[in-house]
């Protein structure tokens, strides 16, 4: 794995850990107002779940080291 | 005397609407307000699947992309509505990244020339205490 991939990698990581703890985040309150009568649990179980989905997909991404992603292909 | 009845006399209103709210009851089990608990959550989620935010790490960060680039125009947008002018925010000339990589990088430097230059350091002090003496 190059230097460059390897850094386009992190940074595909880190961009799809905001976008995911930020949805845990909002249905997590969803959840909390809709159902649980606006108790904190669920806000901190969605956020959590968004931060352990992001670190599943990163540690896929990282391990992974033969996949071409399709922006790649379209540099090339 | 006629009576004009529309339902049979031998049953009352009040066992009519009761008998009206168990067929309902039968028929949509499920209470109105739980549905529409079940309707606002489950589309909640619906909308966070389909818009990509919950799958591989390609989508979520292409999803990032899209925020970022719809969200000033939308600002702009709503600003114009409301009738009233956001400040302009402060340019800082600060680079956060440049920064960390000037530190390793002199960090790593100074590393790399610490054992000549502890040499020199303590050659040039044994050489003054020689001079010293002398």
């Amino acid at each position: 794995m190059s230097e460059k991939e390897l850094g386009q990698k992190w940074d595909r990581c880190l961009a799809d850990a905001a976008i995911k703890v930020g949805a845990g985040l909002g249905l997590g309150i969803v959840f909390s107002v809709v159902f649980f009568k606006r108790r904190t649990f669920p806000i901190a179980f969605g956020t959590g779940t968004g931060l352990g989905m992001a670190y599943s997909n990163c540690q896929n991404d990282l391990r992974s080291p033969y996949l071409v992603h399709s922006n790649a292909t379209k540099e090339q | 005397m006629l009576r004009n009845r529309k339902t049979p006399s031998h049953i009352s209103t009040s066992s009519r609407s009761h008998h009206k709210r168990l067929i309902t009851a039968f028929l949509f089990p499920v209470p109105k307000e739980l549905a529409t608990k079940v309707g606002i959550a489950g589309g909640a989620v619906y909308v966070a699947y389909d818009s990509g935010l919950l799958g591989g790490s390609d989508e979520g960060s292409v999803a990032l992309s899209k925020a970022k680039a719809a969200i000033p125009p939308a600002v702009d947008e709503w600003t114009k509505y409301f009738g009233f002018e956001l400040p302009a925010a402060p340019k800082i000339e600060f680079s956060p990244v440049d920064a960390w990589n000037s530190g390793v990088q002199k960090s790593i430097h100074a590393l790399s020339v610490a054992p000549n230059a502890v040499c020199d350091y303590t050659s040039q002090g044994f050489q003054y205490l020689k001079d010293l003496t002398k």
